[in-house]
Parts: C-alpha cells; structure tokens; sequence
C-alpha cells in the first residue's frame, strides 16, 4: 500500500508537468463540451481526437483521451438538468429529477449537486484503483491463452446482456465486429485475409472509422431525419448566485454520493456500459433506501446526486481492466486501448511495471483532471448552458465538418472517411432497427486478441479443447458466460410458463 | 421492438453476411485445430453468425404479437428527402476533398449542410459557413499543424 502511494506521488511529478496539466484541461474542457452536446457521446468525441495526440508522447496522449471520457460523465448532466435532454447516455437517469429540480426553480442547486457528487465520487474510485489495480496485475500474470480467451469471450456475452433489447441481436452484432476484425493481415500467419487484392484492405478496417461512423455519424443522421428535433429548445440559464445548494440538500446528498460511488466502482469492474448501468442500479437502491420516495419523479436531491456519483465512479474504475488485463470491458476504453497501442503502449499485467509513467502518470492526472472539473463545472455553467442554445440545425453540419476532418487526419486518407460515411449510414439503420453498436465496436478491437489467445491455447495443448475447462481460471469465466447466457432464456420460459398457468 | 418485417429482413441481412464470411474463408487454408489456418477462425464466426441469424428470423417469424412500437414509429414525422440531402452533400464533398482543398470543402460543406437542414437567409448562411471555414482552418493546419488537402485554394 505504501508502495503505491509512493508511486503515486512519483505519477503527480509526471502529471503536473506544464504540458500534462494543460492537455489535462483540454481533456476536461473538451470532455464537458462532448457531455454537454446531444449527438456527440463520449465514444465519438474520444475517436475524433485520437488524431491530435499523434504527436505527444503516449502519457500527455493518455491523460486527455481520459480527460474526454471522465469529462464527459460531468457535461452530460448539464443537458439532463437544464434541457431534460441527455447528452449522453449514463445522464438518462439524471433527467427524471434533475429536471424537475430546474424546473422549481433549484437548477444551479441540481448542476452544483452533480458536479460535487462526482468529484467525491471519482476521486474514491480512483483510490480504489491505485490499491486495487497493482495487486490484480500480479494476479493477472497466472493468465494464459485460455484464461484470456475465455475472459474475452464472457465480457462479449455480458456486455451484450446488459445491452439493447435482445441478447441475440446483441451477440449477432459482436459476432459482426469480429468477422470486421478478420480483414487484413493474419495475426498468426501474416497472411492477406478479404483483402481483394487492395492494398487498403489489407491494413485492416480502421477502428476510429468504425466508432466514429456508427456513434457519431449515426447520431447525426438519426437527428437529421426528424424535423421536430431540429428546432431551437428553451434552456433554462442558472445564474451564478444560485448555484450553491442549501445544507439540507447537502446533507441528503452525502449518503446518495458514497452508496454511488461504491455502486459505481463495483460496476465499472465488470463489463458491460458501466457508467449506465451504475446511474440505474444507483437510483433504484437510493429509491429504496429514501425516506421521502414521494419526491423522486419530482425532483429529489438523491435522485441526482446518487446516480451522478455512479456514473463517475464507474467511469474511473473502468481503467482497472483496461490498464491491468489489458482488456476493455467497455466502447470507450476500447478507443482507449487502441489510441494506446496506437502510441506503442501494450496494456496489460506488466504495463504498471514496464511503464510506470503512463500508468502512475494517468492515475495522477485524474485526480487532477476532477478537480479541474469540479472548478469548470460550477463557476462556467452559465456558459454552457448559452452553447446549448446553438440550434441543432448549426451544431449538426458542424459536427459532421470535424468528423470528417477527424477522420481524414488519421492516415490522411480518403477511403478511410468513405469507410466512415459507410459505418455511419450502417450505424443509422442499426439504430433505426434497434440493433446496439457497443458489442460490435468492441468485437472489432478485441478480435485479432481473441483469435491469437484461442489459435495459441489450441496449439498448446495439441488441438485439445479442454485446455479451455481444466484450467480453473478459465473454466470459472466459461462457467459465468453460461450463466449470462442461459439465464435470460430461463427466466425469459419461467415467464411464459407463469404468464400461461395464470387464470385468465 | 421493431416491427417484424424489419426485424426479418435485418436477421436475412446477417444470415447473407455470415453465409458469404464462411463461403470466403473456406477458399483459405484451414488446417486442423493444432495448427489453425487463416480460414478457420473467420469460417467459425460465419457459421455462428448464420446459426444465431437463423434463429432470430425464425424466432419472429413464429412471433404472432403485435405491439404498439409499429403503430408509434409510424406516427414520427420522419424527413427522408431532407435526410438524403444532407447525405449527398456529405458525400459530395468527401468526393470533391482532394480536389477543392480543405479551406473550399468546409466552406461548401457548411454552406449546403445548413441548407439542407432549412436555414434560410444568405448572410446568415455564408458568415457562419466562412466562420467555421476560418476557424476550422486556424485550428486544423495553423494550431495542430496537420497537412490536410489544398486544393484549388492552394492554402
């Protein structure tokens, strides 16, 4: 634990150097600009600026990228209080009361309430992971081939659990990412794979196309195709006087914020899309537990305050798996492993040893980049609630000129936004059709990991599948992927089977 | 839930997708599960894909419910041409990229877009196109310094 905290103090040196701190505040301002916009989530606005970090080294690169996804957790609640618009996702939640809040009159209260809940909030997770994140990766270190693969293959089945609508429609979706995944080169062999004889074919389907394409321009086209969304929307404007919550709200957060945190760090360990799933878990349970569940629906601090923290929390602790097992559990830090590898980074068990910098370098500037989001959040949200009123019908070309701008600075190549428009109008009719991207995108990034970790466990033990049961580490996730699998069928019969005994 | 014919038609789409994935890979090397071949792995997943497609479309295709997620659908003001209009400018520009250089794309790119989408007014239209032209510009190849195309401009 010492250890830790020494290295901590080590990552501080590196984070508060001039350069880190100040893309440490572009991270964050851009990261709350992403939140606050509707149409631009966390996962297009991270892949948009992979790009600019092309020339910093891989931890001034890592600290904004996370900046971006961590900031974007505090905008999103901007739109949820002062719109009853999420800006992304994980601020659904926030809607039912935050609104409610603004509109008695208690908006600053609500956006102040937010803003401290998740800096609490992120900065417990991030304790939790500079003490847990270096003892997993040691334990991380007992996992082969097999132990990999079939840690990949149940944060697939999860993740398309907790996602969309059907698990099927889900899991087909993951199956596509990795069938994308297979184009170019073998990872084994080197040999050309759906390559067609092009020579762009054989580098692989650019991931930032593909996130982009389906988050982004997705987003775009569903918000064009409806004319009523394109209209200007009242914005309520706190004033700056009224953004200090009274002590009774204060004191009725406290409790919501650590059950959020906690909720929220417990969540973002395991995969699925964690900061959402944290806002739902986190606004049942304070639901449950409030003495006064009359006042949710209709503006209760708790309401607020509760699934803000979560969402925050969830959001740091997913770098556990991302920097410790080298895996991403979720869209966001799976732009994030590829903008590592990108920057020649290799995440995993002995990232935190091999690269110490990067690793204690990020943790550092998280602590630092909530702070700076606690200061921009609360004096500056005047401000952006006023970029709020830019109309839909300017923000959305705007939009689309940075996408493919974004975009053509990848590689400087045309096809690449071709692929992109190609995603987009994919990702448009996926949308239309109820089908989620979030298992896709991470099927695509984590496909040639897959493959290599299932063709090296067969080779190991000689073409014998059950090197994939005997190993207790990997038969303990198989065992879970069954449950995750199998479960939803039962309770989805059990169901049936109630709904037909029942007296009609 | 979507409506049943959209629902079989995108099962149809992934059971074509994964059919044709397994058809492909069988023309690689496949090998035997000791030693793997290029094939193999992508001729897995198209089986899969085919299997869990084929299922999905015979699961709603034996789905006699109807809900009300159609009948809703049906009553959103949905704008095609203003959606195909703002994709062909989108793809017009990517089209013209290299050739009209990036300070004249943007311009044009704005200028249709907000078009596209309604704005009215040419002084509105062509300051906030020029704008974001500029500013696009400044911030692209003055402040990050990426080379980006230019064009007939020549800047």
């Amino acid at each position: 634990m010492l250890e830790s905290l020494q290295l901590l103090f080590e990552g501080f040196a590196v984070a508060t150097t001039a350069v880190n701190l100040s893309y440490c505040l572009i991270g964050a301002i851009v990261g709350t600009l992403v939140g606050i916009l509707p149409g631009l989530g966390p996962i297009a606005g991270i892949a948009l600026l992979v790009p600019v970090t092309f020339g910093l080294n891989p931890t001034t690169a890592l600290i904004m990228l996370a900046g971006i996804y961590y900031g974007s957790m505090y905008g999103g609640s901007t739109t949820s209080i002062l719109l009853n618009v999420p800006g992304e996702t994980a601020s659904v939640i926030t809607c039912i009361d935050g609104y409610q809040m603004a509109q008695r009159g208690k908006a600053g209260a609500a956006l102040a309430l937010c803003a401290i809940g998740s800096f609490i909030a992120g900065t417990l997770a991030i304790m939790g992971l500079v003490f847990l994140a270096p003892p997993l990766a040691e334990a991380a270190l007992a996992f082969g081939p097999a132990e990999y693969f079939s840690l990949m293959v149940c944060g697939f089945v999860v993740l398309s659990n907790v996602t969309g609508t059907s698990l099927l429609k889900s899991l087909m979706m993951a199956i596509v990412g990795l069938i994308i995944g297979t184009v170019g080169l073998d990872p084994v062999t080197g040999d050309a794979r759906f390559a067609f004889d092009t020579a762009y074919l054989l580098g692989g389907i650019e991931f930032v196309a593909v996130a982009i394409g389906l988050f982004g321009i997705g987003e775009i086209l569903s918000n064009v195709e409806r004319p009523q969304e394109l209209l200007r929307q009242q914005v309520i404007v706190p004033r700056l006087k009224d953004l200090y919550p009274t002590l009774l709200d204060l004191k009725r957060s406290i409790g919501a914020i650590l059950r959020g945190a906690g909720i929220g760090f417990g969540v973002g360990l395991v995969p699925g899309p964690a900061p959402v799933i944290a806002t739902y878990a986190s606004y049942l349970v304070e639901k449950r537990t409030s003495r006064h569940p009359e006042e949710f629906g209709k503006g209760a601090v708790e309401g607020v305050a509760g699934p803000e923290a979560a969402n925050n929390a969830a959001c740091q602790a997913a770098f556990i798996p991302l920097f410790v097992l080298g895996i991403p559990f979720a869209p966001p830090t799976a732009i994030l492993l590829g903008a590592l590898l990108i920057h020649g980074v290799m995440p995993g068990p002995m990232m935190i040893s091999e690269r110490p910098e990067v690793f204690w370098g990020v943790v550092a500037s998280m602590y630092i980049g909530n702070f700076i989001l606690l200061l921009l959040n609360l004096p500056f949200v005047p401000l952006f609630a006023n970029i709020l009123r830019i109309p839909k019908r300017v923000l959305l070309p705007l939009v689309m000129l940075f996408c493919i701008t974004g975009m053509y600075t990848v590689n400087n190549s045309i096809p690449d936004i071709w692929v992109m428009l190609l995603f987009g109008v994919i990702g448009y009719t996926m949308r239309k059709w109820a089908y989620e991207g979030a298992p896709l995108l991470l099927a695509l990034v984590l496909g040639p990991k897959l493959e290599v970790a299932f063709r090296q466990a067969l080779m190991i033990s000689h073409g014998d599948f059950g090197v994939f049961f005997e190993r207790p580490i990997s038969l303990t996730f198989l065992v879970a992927t069954s449950l995750f699998l199998f479960f939803p069928l039962l309770r989805g019969a059990i169901r049936k089977w109630r709904a037909q005994q029942a007296p009609r | 839930m979507k409506s049943k014919r959209d629902e079989v038609i995108g099962g149809s789409i992934l059971f074509l997708f994964g059919g044709i994935t397994a058809i492909l890979s069988l023309r690689m090397p496949i090998g035997d599960f000791r030693a793997a071949g290029t094939g193999m792995f992508p001729l897995i997943l198209g089986v899969l894909l085919m299997v869990l497609s084929g299922l999905f479309v015979a699961q709603r295709l034996r789905d006699r419910t109807v809900t009300g997620a159609e009948k809703k659908e049906a009553e959103t003001p949905v704008s095609v041409k203003q959606l195909l209009m703002f994709l062909g400018v989108t793809m017009a520009a990517v089209a013209g990229f290299t050739t009209m250089g990036f300070p004249l794309m943007s311009f044009l790119l704005m200028l249709l877009l907000l078009r596209s989408l309604g704005i009215k007014g040419w002084a509105f239209l062509l300051s906030v196109s020029l704008l974001t032209a500029a500013s696009s510009y400044a911030l692209f190849v003055y402040l990050l310094k990426i080379p980006l195309p230019k064009g007939l401009v020549g800047i």
